[in-house]
């Protein structure tokens, strides 16, 4: 009994002492991490808030169907289009009566990085009081796995297949958290879920900082479904791709750069990518283009973790 | 008891909007500098620094979040105000669509503008008349005064809890927009008073953190279906709704504007002239012209442009003998004007009489008395039985 006590940790607290605000039976896929992702948020940052999500894997439960609701949420959806930007209408309304409301945001990359990266930067340097988080699948799912600019050099999806003239995707993922910390927001941070104690550690962060201004949290949820990869598989998935180096954990605070999780011995990137099969046709000399843009990204986030330090 | 009298300024069409909104008293404002409306944003920045608009201002990088901010704030509780012109209404338009599918009253300004191409900066009614199926409540208002009157009708007309519905107040671009006039500007009380009955209202359904309710999300199958049938009563109710208000805003403030329509010599005419905006204004002295030649013809200022003001324009052209309408847009697929395509709707209800198409007043050319006055002997030919062009390109007959 004492020893079981001992166990407990706060990742254990957060997900079995706290109120789940979905019911069972949801319609998100076995091993999706996204699921992970909208289960975890809530449990960390409360269920006081105001989630608002657009089109994307996150939104057939998010509205729930016709009059039945899947969660307890207060949420607003909205545009694909339209994210940061109504959050921002939502923020302000409540700030201006006074109010103190956490309003999160809850998107895929499709939107964040692109047909919503507009207003999404706009709040940004407008040090919006949002918590902006990014579940990034690599790609958009809901829509059939397509690529989107997050996904990564070689991946084979729907719109960049693998073929006789295709080595798939053939341009590196933007760096999304990176550009979005050099919007001087107040917090960004990377997070996936494999690492759910560090994630919380940020969520409670983003919490603290959304008071100051925008923060931003850039998520690695794999899609087992678009990714062509076992349902058993995603949380090692995730795991290896922080011990690769493929998606460093950091956090930059009022552009303060810090790696929350220091890898000594990175392994290399097939321990990543050879579970997952839409990386299955890429070739020794692809990997490692590959394995280069893995190092010079990460050499980068090194340098700037370096700076004022 | 009447309004006490307003402070008389000599103030453009964009800066009559922003002392209109700002005197409504809006929670959230925010707006997209576009020629020629970018006076509004700035008129409103000033008053907001110079303390006399307590309001968050959110400096956009877009139109398209410019109407989601409003949506959103207004979904959220508040009262909202934006304003934009020609390619800010296209580069918004899904928001459009959301922001009155999630029946959010925000009010919004628009300095109509055309639009086939960046070097079509320049007036005409093209940008609105794209925008009349997003659900909207659209008005069109002839001169600066009615600038001013309107938008404060607007905020009554889009949050009464009968309607609760965005509305579009438009006035032409680089007209009005840069016209100075003089203005009445009521005092803040008297706004404060015809706004009130709102706050008798029962409270409209909002966004409420940390309760579960979603907002946004429509249902599916016969949910939607009712959401739809829903939106388009409301519009309808939007009608007489505006007449009524109109009649208030009369009885406070000694200016009124006949709602939906005004009508001008109607009565006993024979022959109508139709026309929107600042046109009417160009249409009244030439009617009165008209009149003293013993012809018989009467105006009609179309104001309401959606919900379209079928039983009102019903009353008033019974009877007549024919109708000449002028637009300063074109409606494609029909090679005519889009009002008139509306008034061509209105046959069964009013009879076949000689209808007559006039497009005019496009790329900021001039609608003149000349025009008018040919609109106006034309028509009046087609009533006693001449034969007549049914559409009329005037810039390219002159
Ligand atoms: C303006 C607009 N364009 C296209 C779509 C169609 N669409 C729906 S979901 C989706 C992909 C979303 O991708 P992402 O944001 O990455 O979320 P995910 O599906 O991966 O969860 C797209 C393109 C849309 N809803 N809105
Ligand atoms: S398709 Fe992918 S992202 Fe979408 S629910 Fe399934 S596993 Fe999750």
């Amino acid at each position: 009994m004492a020893q079981q006590e001992k166990k407990k940790s706060r990742v254990f607290d957060y997900f079995c002492e706290k109120e789940d605000p979905y019911v069972g039976g949801v319609a998100w896929c076995a091993g999706c991490t996204l699921e992970l992702a909208a289960r975890f948020v809530p449990k960390v940052l409360g269920n006081d808030m105001v989630l608002v999500g657009c089109p994307g894997c996150s939104a057939p439960v998010f509205y729930g169907q016709n009059t039945g609701a899947w969660h307890r949420l207060s949420y607003f959806s909205c545009l694909m289009t339209g994210v940061a930007s109504s959050a921002t209408g939502i923020s302000r309304y409540f700030r201006r009566i006074g109010k103190d409301v956490t309003v999160v945001c809850f998107t895929g990359d499709g939107c964040a990085a692109d047909v919503g990266f507009q207003p999404l930067s706009g709040a940004a340097e407008r040090n919006e009081h949002i918590i902006y988080i990014c579940y990034d699948n690599e790609g958009y799912m809901n829509t059939g796995y397509q690529r989107s600019s997050t996904t990564p050099l070689g991946a084979s999806t729907s719109t960049t297949p693998a073929g006789i003239a295709s080595k798939g995707k053939p341009t590196p993922a933007k760096n999304m958290p990176l550009i979005m910390s050099l919007h001087g927001a107040a917090y960004v941070a990377t997070a996936t879920l494999s690492h759910l104690e560090d994630f919380a550690k940020k969520l409670l962060k983003a919490k603290e900082k959304k008071n100051e201004g925008f923060v931003y949290i850039h998520v690695f949820a794999p899609c087992n479904m678009g990714w062509r990869m076992e349902s058993n598989s995603s949380i090692q998935v995730c795991r290896m791709a922080v011990r690769t180096n493929y998606f460093p954990l950091w956090e930059a605070e009022n552009g303060k750069f810090r790696l929350t999780q220091e890898t000594a011995n990175p392994r290399p990137i097939q321990e990543f990518t050879r579970p997952i099969r839409k990386f299955a046709h890429l070739k020794e000399a692809d990997i490692d283009k590959l394995q280069q843009m893995v190092d010079e990204r990460y050499a980068f986030i090194k340098g700037l973790c370096a700076i004022g330090n | 008891m009447k309004a006490q009298k307003g402070q008389v300024k000599v103030i453009t069409g964009n800066a009559t909007a922003a002392y209109a909104a700002m005197l409504c008293r809006p929670d959230v404002v925010t707006s997209y500098p576009i020629t020629p409306m970018s006076e509004v944003a700035e008129q409103l920045s000033a008053f907001h620094a110079d303390g006399i608009l307590d309001a968050e201002m959110v400096e956009v990088e877009g139109e398209n979040s410019a109407m989601n901010v409003v949506a959103a704030a207004s979904i959220s509780g508040g009262r909202a105000f934006t304003a934009t012109s020609s390619w800010g209404l296209s580069f918004m338009y899904d928001a459009v669509q959301q922001a009155s599918g999630f029946r959010a009253p925000v009010v919004m300004a628009i300095a109509n503008r055309e639009t086939p191409g960046i070097l079509a900066v320049s007036g005409g009614q093209q940008d609105i008349v794209s925008a009349r199926d997003t659900g909207w409540i659209q008005i069109i208002v002839e001169d600066c005064q009615e600038i001013f009157d309107t938008i404060i009708m607007a905020f009554r007309l889009a949050e009464d809890y009968d309607i609760q519905l965005p509305v579009m107040v438009n006035y032409d671009g680089f007209y009005l927009s840069y016209l100075a006039q003089a203005v009445e500007i009521a005092a803040r009380e008297d706004v404060d008073r015809f706004l009130e009955p709102l706050k008798q209202q029962p409270q409209r359904p909002r966004l409420v953190p940390g309760e579960p309710l979603g907002a946004g999300t429509h249902g599916i199958e016969i949910g939607f279906v009712e959401l739809r049938y829903k939106h388009c009563t409301a519009m309808e109710r939007a009608t007489t709704k505006l007449d009524k208000i109109d009649k208030e805003f009369g009885e406070l403030f000694g200016r009124s504007y006949g709602g939906q329509i005004e009508e001008y010599l109607t009565g006993d005419a024979e022959i109508i002239v139709i026309a929107s905006g600042g046109a009417a204004g160009t249409a009244r002295t030439v009617v009165d012209a008209k009149r003293n030649e013993g012809i018989k013809v009467g105006l009609i200022k179309i104001r309401l442009f959606r919900p379209f003001p079928r039983k009102r324009l019903v009353e008033a052209l019974r009877g007549k003998k024919a109708i000449g309408v002028i637009d300063r847009s074109v409606c494609f697929g029909w090679n005519c004007g889009p009002m008139y395509m509306e008034l061509r709707a209105l046959s069964p209800d009013i009879g076949v009489v000689p209808m007559l198409s006039y497009i005019d007043g496009m790329a900021n050319l001039d609608i003149t008395t000349p025009h008018i006055e040919r609109v106006i002997d034309e028509t009046y030919a087609a009533a006693r039985g001449k034969p007549y062009q049914e559409v009329t390109w005037i810039p390219l007959e002159e």
